[in-house]
Order: C-alpha cells, then sequence, then structure tokens
C-alpha cells in the first residue's frame, strides 16, 4: 500500500536554532525518520484491518479508509509549513511522541466508539462509515503527514542545504521495513496492541536519543521513553476488554492473516464470528438443511462432495446421504482449529480437512464430485467475487460428475425482491447459465442457486422423502416459505439485459455496492460530487509537475489494485504472497529514489522519460493480460510492482529538482502525490475496476499518465 | 546537563504510571455495560419537498388528517403525528401534503401479494391450517434495524414495482385463491390505512376474515374505525423497554401497549410477538414485566410468540439467539399466566405445539405450517373437554 507520508518541505534556516553538530541532529533525525516509517505503516496497516472488524468490509469502505488517511495526510503535509516553520528538535521530539501516544488511541477509539456512536451489533451506512474513518483516523493521519516534513524542516534549520531526497529515502527505507515487518511477522504473530507496541519500539528507542539531544540532560529522554512506553504496556491490557461483544461473551480471540476470529459464547450457543461478523453458529439447523439438501437431494447419488467453509451442523446433514468422502476446504487453518476446539465441527472418518484457497483447489485437483458447495459472504468484493465468475463456474463444472450440482447462495428476501437484487440475481443466473445447462433459484432469506448440466428438482421435500432423509426445517417449513409460485416468479422477473460477471469485469461487485447504498438509502451522488469539485479546483491550481506527481499517485494506487485483483484471480487468496505484492511496491521506491537522486540533472527530460516508462509498463501488463492471463508466472506481477515503484520513486528527487527544492512550492509538489494516491485508490476500486473491467482500467490508466505526459512536453502550466 | 526539578519528575511520573494503567481499567469499566451509553432514537424524519407534483391513480385523500394553518396538515393515523408542509411526505412515506390536502400513494398498488399459510403470520390460533391472501403496499412508520421486508417497507410507493389491484379486486383473487383470509402484512398496513380499510370492509362482505400484521404503532381512532373491520391480528411488542423501542425500532412502547388494550377492549382476536434479539430483548426481568403486565391488562388467554432472532438487514453483527433463552422466556412467560407461549423460528421446538391449558396434553402437534396431529373437537380439548381461547373454524 502506498503510505500517506513522504518528505514534504525545504526548510527556512531558523535564527534560533541550538548550535547542535550537524553529526548530533542529522543522525538522530534520520533515525527517527525511518523508525516512524516503520510505526506508520503498521500502524496504517492495523487501522485498516481493526475498521474491517467493524463495518463492512466491501471495496468503497477499504477505498475510504485508504483515501481518508492519504487525503488528511496531505493535508497534514501542506500545513507543515505554515505552522511548522520554527521546527525544534525539542518540538520533533514532542510531536513524534505523540505519535506514539496516538496509534494505540486510534485502535481503541475504532473498537469502543462504535457501539457508542452508532447501535451496538449494527452496520452503518456510507456516510457515517465516511465520517467515522475520517474523524477516527484524521489525528494521526494529519500528525503523521506533519511530522516528515517537520523533519526536513528542523534538519535544514542545522544544515540549511540538507536534500529533501535523503529523507524521501529514510522515509521508504522506514516503509519498507514497516510493511515486511508487518506482513511477513507480526499478522502472524501479534495481536494488534502487540503489533503497536513491537512496531513503536524502534521509534521509542531513538526518541530516546532525540530527547537528549533536545534536552541536555538525562531525565528527560528517561522519562520520555517511559511514558511512551507506559502508555504502549498500558494498551496491552486493553485488548480483550475492548473486544467485548454486544452479546455474550468473548471466549476465542484470534488474529489471523485473514482476518480477526472471535467465538461468542451465548450460554450454550457458540458462534464465531469473522472480521465481526457472524459466519458460523452451533444452533443454525434451517440454514444447514437448506445448504445441503437442496443441491444433494438433487444427485441420484452422493460419493464425493466438496465444501468450501463450512459447520458441523451442514456435515452432519451431509452424513445423511452416506457419502464416501466429504471435503472441506477452509482457507484460514485457524478457523478449522478454532471450530474443532469448540465442538463447530467434528471429526469423522469420512471427513478430509484441506487448508487452501476454494478456487486454487478446483483448478489443481483431479477430483471429481458429485456436489460442490460453497457457503461465502456476499461477493461484495474482489475475492469474494472470483467464485460468482463465469470462469469459476467453468473450472467448478470440470469437476464435477456428469449430474454433480454445484451450490451457492447469497442474500435474499422475504416478499419482494428490489431493483437492486434483481440486477445481482440476474447477473448471476446469467453468468452461470453460460455454463451449466440448468440453473434453479431457489427463494428465501437466501436465495440458493442450484447448478447442474441435468435439470433441477423444486420440491425438495418430496425429494428428500423419496430418498428416506428426515429434516426439521425443509419437511415442516419449505412450502410455506418457498412455494412453487414464488420460485416461478423468481425466474419469470429475471433480467436478460444484465451483465456477465467475469473475472476481469466484476459487475457483481458494483450491483453489490449499489445494493449497500440501498440498504442504508443512502447515494453516494453528493461525495461524488464534492470530490470532484475539488479535484477540478485542484487542478486549475498546480503546475504540470504537480499534475505528473498527482497522476503518478494515482496510476501508482491503480496499478496496485489492479495488480493485486489479477493475482488473486490467478494465484487465489495467498496472503503472503499478496504481503510481498504490498512490499514490492514500497521496496521499488527506494532504489528508484536513489537512481532519481543521481540522474536529477537530466531534469525535464528525465521525467519525460519516467512517464513513458510508466505507460510502458502498464502497456506490457495488460499485453500480458490479453495474451498470457492466468499462464503469467507470479514473478511476473512482483516484477511488474517493482517496476511501477522505481520509476514512481525515480520521479520525486526529479520533480523536486525541477521545482527548486528550496521553494515553498515544493511541499504543494509533494502533497500532489498524496491526493493523487488518494483519488486513485477510490476510483480504481469503487468505480473503474467494477464498472469498466481490468483490461479497460488499465487503459484508462495509460491514458491518464499519456495526458501526463502530454502536459509535461507543453510550455504552459495548466 | 540539565536536572529536571522534583515537580517535573513526579509530574512525569504519574503520567507515566497513568499511562501504563488507564487503558485496561478504562476500557474494561466502559464495556461493563455491554449497552451503549449515547441515548439513540432512530426515529425517521420528515421528506420535506419529497410529494410527487400530482397525485397518482393509486391515490386517495387520507383519513384522519387534520388540517392547520397555511395549507399544513397533520397526519393522524399513527403517533408520529406527522405535521406536513406543503409538498412534504410523512415519515412512513406514503402520505403527501398536495395543496393542503393530505393524499396516501398507497391505495390499490400493492407490491406484494402472495398466499401464504396462516401459522407463518404467525396466528395459531386463528382458522389453523387456513391459506391467507397476503397482500403489502410500501411503507412503515419504524425504521426497526432488523426488518425482514426493508425492500418494502423503507421505500416510496413510487419505487416498487407494484400490483394493480383495488379493493374489489383484491377480494375478487382471495376468492379466487380460495383463502380463508386477508392479511394486510410484510410491510406496516398503518400507513396503507385507507387501502386496508376498504378492502377489508368489502371481504367481510363477502365472509372472508381480515388478519391485521402489525407492529401496533397506531392512532387510537383509527385503531378503533380497523376494528369493525378486522377478525384477528398479530402485533409486535418488540421489547417492554422504551429506550429499546427507540434505538431499535424508532418507536415508542406507549401507544404499543395502547393498542393492545384497545384490541382486547373491542375483542378482537389478537397474538403477541416478541422477536428476542440478543443483547436487546433477552433481558429475563424485562421478560417477566411484560408478561406480568400481559396478564394484568390483557389476561391470560391471547397467544404469546416468542421469536428466535437471526442476523439480518443492518443489525448483521450479532449471533443468533440462543435456543435456551426462548425456553427459558417461555417457561417465564407460562409461570407468569400466560396460558399459550410459542417459540418460532425453531424447528422441532417444543414449543411449536399448543398444550390445553386445563389438562396440560398436547393438543395440537405442528411440524413447521402442518399439523400432523389435533386433539381438539371444534374449540375444545379432546381429552378434558376445556374450552381453548381462539377462533378454531
Amino acid at each position: 500500500m502506498k503510505k500517506a507520508i513522504k518528505p514534504k518541505t525545504q526548510a527556512e534556516v531558523n535564527p534560533q536554532a541550538k548550535p547542535e553538530t550537524q553529526n548530533q541532529i542529522d543522525l538522530p533525525i534520520r533515525h527517527v525518520v525511518i523508525a516512524t516509517g516503520v510505526a506508520s505503516v503498521v500502524t496504517q496497516l492495523l487501522t485498516i484491518r481493526e475498521f474491517l472488524s467493524h463495518l463492512n468490509g466491501n471495496e468503497f469502505v477499504i477505498a475510504l479508509i485508504l483515501f481518508n488517511w492519504l487525503f488528511v495526510g496531505g493535508i497534514g503535509t501542506l500545513l507543515a509549513r505554515p505552522f511548522g516553520r520554527k521546527g525544534s528538535v525539542a518540538g520533533l521530539c514532542r510531536l513524534s511522541t505523540g505519535l506514539v501516544l496516538l496509534a494505540p488511541m486510534q485502535l481503541l477509539a475504532i473498537r469502543k466508539f462504535h457501539d457508542l456512536l452508532f447501535v451496538g451489533g449494527s452496520s452503518i451506512g456510507f456516510y457515517p462509515t465516511f465520517g467515522y474513518t475520517l474523524v477516527l483516523t484524521a489525528p494521526y493521519a494529519l500528525l503523521i503527514g506533519f511530522v516528515l516534513p517537520y523533519s526536513l524542516i528542523v534538519i535544514r534549520n542545522h544544515i540549511p542545504d540538507y536534500s529533501g531526497t535523503r529523507i524521501y529515502i529514510f522515509d521508504n527505507i522506514g516503509d519498507i521495513t514497516g510493511g515486511a515487518l508487518f506482513s511477513f511477522l507480526l499478522v502472524y504473530f501479534a495481536t494488534p496492541f502487540q503489533a503497536v507496541l513491537i512496531s513503536h519500539l524502534p521509534l521509542i528507542f531513538v526518541l530516546y536519543r532525540l530527547y537528549a539531544a533536545a534536552y541536555k540532560n538525562r531525565i528527560a529522554p528517561v522519562l520520555g521513553t517511559i511514558l511512551s512506553l507506559g502508555i504502549l504496556v498500558g494498551a496491552l491490557s486493553a485488548e480483550l476488554p475492548s473486544l467485548s461483544p454486544a452479546a455474550g461473551k468473548l471466549v476465542h480471540y484470534q488474529e489471523t492473516p485473514y482476518g480477526r476470529i472471535q467465538l461468542i459464547r451465548d450460554r450454550e450457543q457458540y458462534t464465531l464470528f469473522q472480521n465481526g461478523r457472524p459466519v458460523f453458529g452451533s444452533q443454525n439447523i434451517s440454514a444447514a438443511e437448506e445448504i445441503i439438501h437442496y443441491p444433494l437431494s438433487q444427485a441420484e447419488s452422493v460419493d464425493h462432495v466438496l465444501m468450501i467453509s463450512a459447520e458441523n451442523q451442514m456435515m452432519q446433514e451431509a452424513r445423511k446421504y452416506h457419502p464416501k468422502s466429504i471435503d472441506y476446504l477452509e482457507i484460514d487453518p485457524a478457523l478449522t482449529q478454532v471450530e474443532f476446539e469448540f465442538g463447530l465441527l467434528k471429526k469423522f472418518p469420512e471427513m478430509h480437512v484441506i487448508h487452501m484457497d476454494g478456487r486454487q483447489y478446483l483448478q489443481k485437483t483431479d477430483k471429481r464430485y458429485d456436489a460442490i458447495i460453497l457457503n461465502l459472504p456476499e461477493p461484495d468484493n474482489f475475492q469474494i467475487n472470483r467464485f460468482f465468475t463465469d470462469q469459476f463456474f467453468g473450472i467448478a463444472r470440470q469437476q464435477l460428475t456428469g449430474g454433480g450440482v454445484l451450490s451457492f447462495s447469497v442474500k435474499g428476501y422475504d416478499s419482494y425482491i428490489s431493483d437492486t437484487e434483481l440486477q445481482k440475481v440476474s447477473s448471476i443466473y446469467r453468468t452461470a447459465g453460460q455454463v451449466f445447462s440448468h440453473v434453479l433459484l431457489i427463494p428465501g432469506s437466501r436465495i440458493f442457486f442450484l447448478c447442474s448440466d441435468k435439470p433441477l428438482i423444486t420440491d425438495i421435500p418430496k425429494r428428500l422423502e423419496h430418498k428416506d432423509i428426515s429434516t426439521s426445517y425443509i419437511s415442516g417449513y419449505y412450502y410455506g416459505d418457498v412455494p412453487l409460485e414464488k420460485i416461478e416468479r423468481l425466474n419469470q422477473q429475471l433480467l436478460s439485459d444484465v451483465p456477465v460477471n467475469t473475472d476481469f469485469s466484476p459487475h457483481l461487485v458494483r450491483i453489490l455496492l449499489d445494493e449497500w447504498f440501498s440498504i442504508f438509502t443512502a447515494s453516494p451522488a453528493f461525495f461524488v460530487m464534492i470530490l470532484g469539485f475539488i479535484n477540478i479546483f485542484y487542478f486549475f491550481c498546480i503546475s504540470r509537475e504537480e499534475f505528473v506527481l498527482y497522476t503518478t499517485g494515482f496510476f501508482t494506487m491503480g496499478a496496485e489494485i489492479l495488480v493485486i485483483f489479477a493475482f488473486q484471480i490467478f494465484f487465489g487468496y495467498i496472503y503472503l504472497q499478496l504481503g510481498l505484492i504490498i512490499t514490492v511496491f514500497l521496496a521499488g521506491l527506494l532504489p528508484g529514489a536513489v537512481y532519481g537522486e543521481h540522474m536529477r540533472r537530466h531534469g525535464n527530460q528525465l521525467l519525460a522519460v519516467t512517464e513513458l516508462a510508466l505507460i510502458a509498463l502498464m502497456g506490457l501488463f495488460l499485453t500480458g493480460m490479453i495474451l498470457f492471463s492466468e499462464h503469467l508466472p507470479a514473478y511476473a506481477f512482483l516484477l511488474f510492482g517493482f517496476g511501477i515503484s522505481f520509476v514512481c520513486g525515480c520521479q520525486f528527487p526529479i520533480a523536486l529538482h525541477l521545482q527548486g527544492s528550496d521553494k515553498p512550492a515544493a511541499v504543494k509538489m509533494f502533497s500532489a502525490d498524496l491526493i493523487g494516491a488518494a483519488y486513485g485508490t477510490l476510483l480504481t476500486s469503487i468505480l473503474l475496476i467494477p464498472y469498466a473491467g481490468i483490461l479497460w482500467t488499465a487503459t484508462a490508466l495509460i491514458a491518464l499518465k499519456t495526458i501526463s505526459w502530454i502536459t509535461l512536453n507543453t510550455k504552459k502550466s495548466i | 546537563m540539565t536536572l529536571v526539578s522534583r515537580r517535573q519528575f513526579l509530574q512525569t511520573s504519574a503520567l507515566t504510571l497513568a499511562g501504563s494503567l488507564l487503558p485496561g481499567p478504562a476500557v474494561c469499566s466502559l464495556m461493563e455495560n455491554n449497552q451503549p451509553s449515547v441515548r439513540k432514537d432512530i426515529s425517521g424524519n420528515i421528506f420535506k419537498n419529497d410529494a410527487p407534483d400530482q397525485i397518482w391513480k393509486w391515490s386517495r385523500k387520507a383519513d384522519h388528517a387534520v388540517s392547520l394553518p397555511d395549507q399544513t396538515v397533520m397526519c393522524g393515523i399513527c403517533p408520529h403525528s406527522c405535521v406536513l408542509d406543503k409538498n412534504d411526505r410523512s415519515i412512513c412515506r406514503s402520505r403527501v401534503n398536495i395543496d393542503g390536502t393530505l393524499y396516501t400513494l398507497a391505495y390499490g398498488n400493492p407490491c406484494s401479494v402472495n398466499i401464504d399459510p396462516i401459522e407463518k403470520k404467525p396466528l395459531f390460533h386463528f382458522k389453523p391450517e387456513s391459506r391467507a391472501l397476503s397482500i403489502a403496499a410500501t411503507g412503515c412508520n419504524f425504521r426497526c434495524l432488523n426488518c425482514q421486508n426493508w425492500q418494502i417497507s423503507q421505500v416510496k410507493p413510487e419505487d416498487v414495482r407494484s400490483y394493480d389491484l383495488f379493493p374489489d379486486q383484491v377480494v375478487q383473487t382471495a376468492l379466487a385463491k380460495k383463502a380463508a383470509s386477508i392479511a394486510y402484512t410484510y410491510s406496516e398496513p398503518v400507513t396503507y390505512f385507507e387501502y386496508m380499510k376498504d378492502t377489508a370492509r368489502l371481504a367481510k362482505q363477502k365472509g372472508i376474515s381480515n388478519l391485521w400484521i402489525s407492529n401496533g404503532y397506531i392512532n387510537p381512532e383509527p385503531l378503533s374505525a380497523l376494528c369493525k373491520v378486522i377478525d384477528a391480528a398479530n402485533v409486535n411488542l418488540k421489547s417492554f423497554d422504551d429506550a429499546i423501542y427507540q434505538k431499535l425500532n424508532g418507536g415508542r412502547l406507549d401507544p404499543v401497549l395502547n393498542t393492545f388494550k384497545t384490541l382486547h377492549e373491542q375483542n378482537i382476536h389478537f397474538e403477541m410477538t416478541t422477536l428476542v434479539v440478543p443483547g436487546y430483548v433477552d433481558d429475563p426481568k424485562m421478560i417477566r414485566q411484560m408478561c406480568r403486565w400481559i396478564l394484568d391488562n390483557l389476561g391470560p388467554d391471547h397467544p404469546l410468540h416468542f421469536l428466535r432472532f437471526f442476523p439480518q438487514y443492518k443489525l448483521d453483527r450479532l449471533p443468533p439467539t440462543p435456543v435456551s433463552v426462548l425456553t427459558e422466556f417461555r417457561k417465564i412467560a407460562m409461570e407468569t399466566g400466560i396460558r399459550y407461549v410459542y417459540v418460532g423460528n425453531v424447528p422441532g421446538h417444543e414449543g411449536n405445539h399448543t398444550y390445553c391449558h386445563h389438562c396440560g396434553k398436547l393438543l395440537i402437534e405442528r411440524k413447521g405450517y402442518y399439523m400432523p396431529a389435533t386433539h381438539m373437537i371444534k374449540d375444545k380439548c379432546k381429552f378434558c373437554g376445556g374450552s381453548i381461547p381462539g377462533i378454531w373454524i
């Protein structure tokens, strides 16, 4: 992820500055910048994960959190010049200590304020989400945006010709280290408050030295360090109490790379929550019967069943068919471990647990199944959407026996299906219909899709009776809840002019976003209008170089989201490799910046070349997608990410050089990158990919960079 | 080297100590009470200047409207008593002030028409195993976070696909479908009061029963008018706490209690439904109070249904209700003296069945919406001959 912080300004010499030697100032500040980079990246990633455990996890929300962070960070950067002019080492000490204190407070606030401000156990709509994420991240994001240019100001108060690029490089070192620390270590072994403590230890340590430089006494550094450590260590004791649920008691809590697992016990009932949402329960008989018997009752014989995500009741229902094997697929090993430990899943001889991405497994296995049953959340994000595309249905069909059934469900309705829901259902129906000869929809509080190449039967109770399988819910309620008339009506209402949901064009994500807005009777129109207005106004205020950096910020974030999206499609949701992608998108910045610093004398000419390099790289990505798609090796994505970030990193020193690093406009120029990144995150996630698809998004990014390149080669400022 | 003063040292030490100790206890203290400390009311608002330019085919002048100065009108149907300026729309979204006259926009345009088993309403003591033609137009005066029918309750009449079904046509449809009753259900029928009342009047003439499935948030005057045409009702008693009513539903408790009293006084057969929402409506003490109130004010004979909650709509971050909570609440209600207490949304639970309050024997065994075994002779227990409250044929 692009970080919201960049060194943003050049300083003016402060005549009141203390007469420390250059090394006494340069080295501790340099270390503070690196340590701040480490701590802030970890804090940013923790903040996103924390929000996702309390808010809807759709693409809009993720993009909104990042947008707020980047945008407010950009404002913090802009504020460094008017408010940080008289920067001092002592001031930097205080600001950095403030960051240390704010990090755990921010996490705590996210956990506590949700239930204080909103009704506990409820989801919130777009505008409350926007306000909530903005207000709670603003103090930290503003300060982090402010503190790095402030660091530069402080250094320049002592070393007037200090290069801004050096700070940028140190910041990148911190960012990369923070990204890697979180992705490869903390996410596996630490809870959020533990991660905050660990990631801030280097900062506390280097702050000790900075305090010593600022105050020239022994007590101040010790007290500053103890205060920071005290807060972070004290915050550890808030970890579990701050996660107490609105109903029941928390009996197990665990952070895994795939999110947060909470097991809540309310009397005899266990409910497993993943990222704040209930996914499995120990008493959900009706749901278990629907999920299992709708598809399995269709088959003449049930020998082999694949279940992607499940719980014990479902397994017990499936066992009524006496299958030879039930393969249970769960990507997160921690989830099954909790299920087994608390009796949400019980071992039996026919069950085989496989920890793997469902789609990846189906692509690799040779086994054929009589039924493949998906028990997944709504496809409102790119990761889940991969299980609702024509390509996935094709993969699943290949692993089904002749009369095999693929089954999955989405949120349904009681008495009336809304237009948006109808679009959703119709799109899935049309997509599945392109692969399977027969697709049957069974309406209810969830709408079940049964897909097969043999005719499907709607009279499930009769079928179960024929098979001598007893049920509690279906036998008593099916005819009343799902009368034939209701099934027929739904099938008659299906729309034909809806887009097919494909890997490269996830229309379903867009429809689900519409559904989310309709649930909360909200429209993003006002928000989009304001954003558009700010952007247009901003364009009128910026120079060519700023525009180039704006588009680079936009382009880089867009490219990163594209790569993550494409990578997931082809290689599955593999956390470790996703962490690697995020890291390479940061890793290229550092050598890029070093190279750019070295080559900055070539100025405008080199900037134009970097623009063309970005266009060429995206062109390669586009060509690769069209020609090779799933045959592209994983390292190609990593190389692409590294290349993009290398060129992006290269542009900063050059642009800084072109603007004149001692001019006040430099702050604005660096802010341009952050603002561009903010817009790039939002527009790529919620507009370009869902509406235009992956190929046209890549094309749009090329077009944007082409405009930027043309602008750079024109004489007048835009 | 500059040394800090003793005072500075003490201040910083105190801060450090506080910093170390505060977060845990502070959060623990906050978490002692799981209920949000900020009082919330999710009641809807009037939609300013949101009325259509002109009335449509499915409009008619609203009943119980009060004209006020300056072309302002007050809707008198429900306790919200919306005061609408010209071109305003009511909280329920179905009533508009056009040129100083209050119109309903939900008359003859149901968006949902189904045949349901009467047990689905739920009505267990009224014409069991009969079929009800269920209709709904859009609108609701509540904003329940767990609404099952938000697609029609939280939208305007203009925003849905609707049928063209005026009262006489509804009755014809019910006759054609051989429905014993017409249920006004799914959304909130109070918001299409005129349509419901006119349809019910025609249906009654044809011998078809009328079922009112409602949140009970209605003013006494329209309720009295309604009681003349309805035969049975199932009214939600969403909790017995006004604050929870405001927080989860956007309504108030007292008017609902008054509705129950009126229905009881008017001798309408009604049953009560309470959805047991974990963390909100699962306090045994509150349920005991509620049952006591029912017994004191309505008597022991009106059936009470405790329904299991499942996360849905906006209230989707809570676990389902543990079954033992429902079992316990049923026990509390029966110990209090309510004779017929049921458990819903739990297939196979003993609270699905009806037991004679005289002899305690199983009268009606239910499997979902069906009755594999019935031990009643007309309205009497086959075993002891005791009379069972309800309308059985």
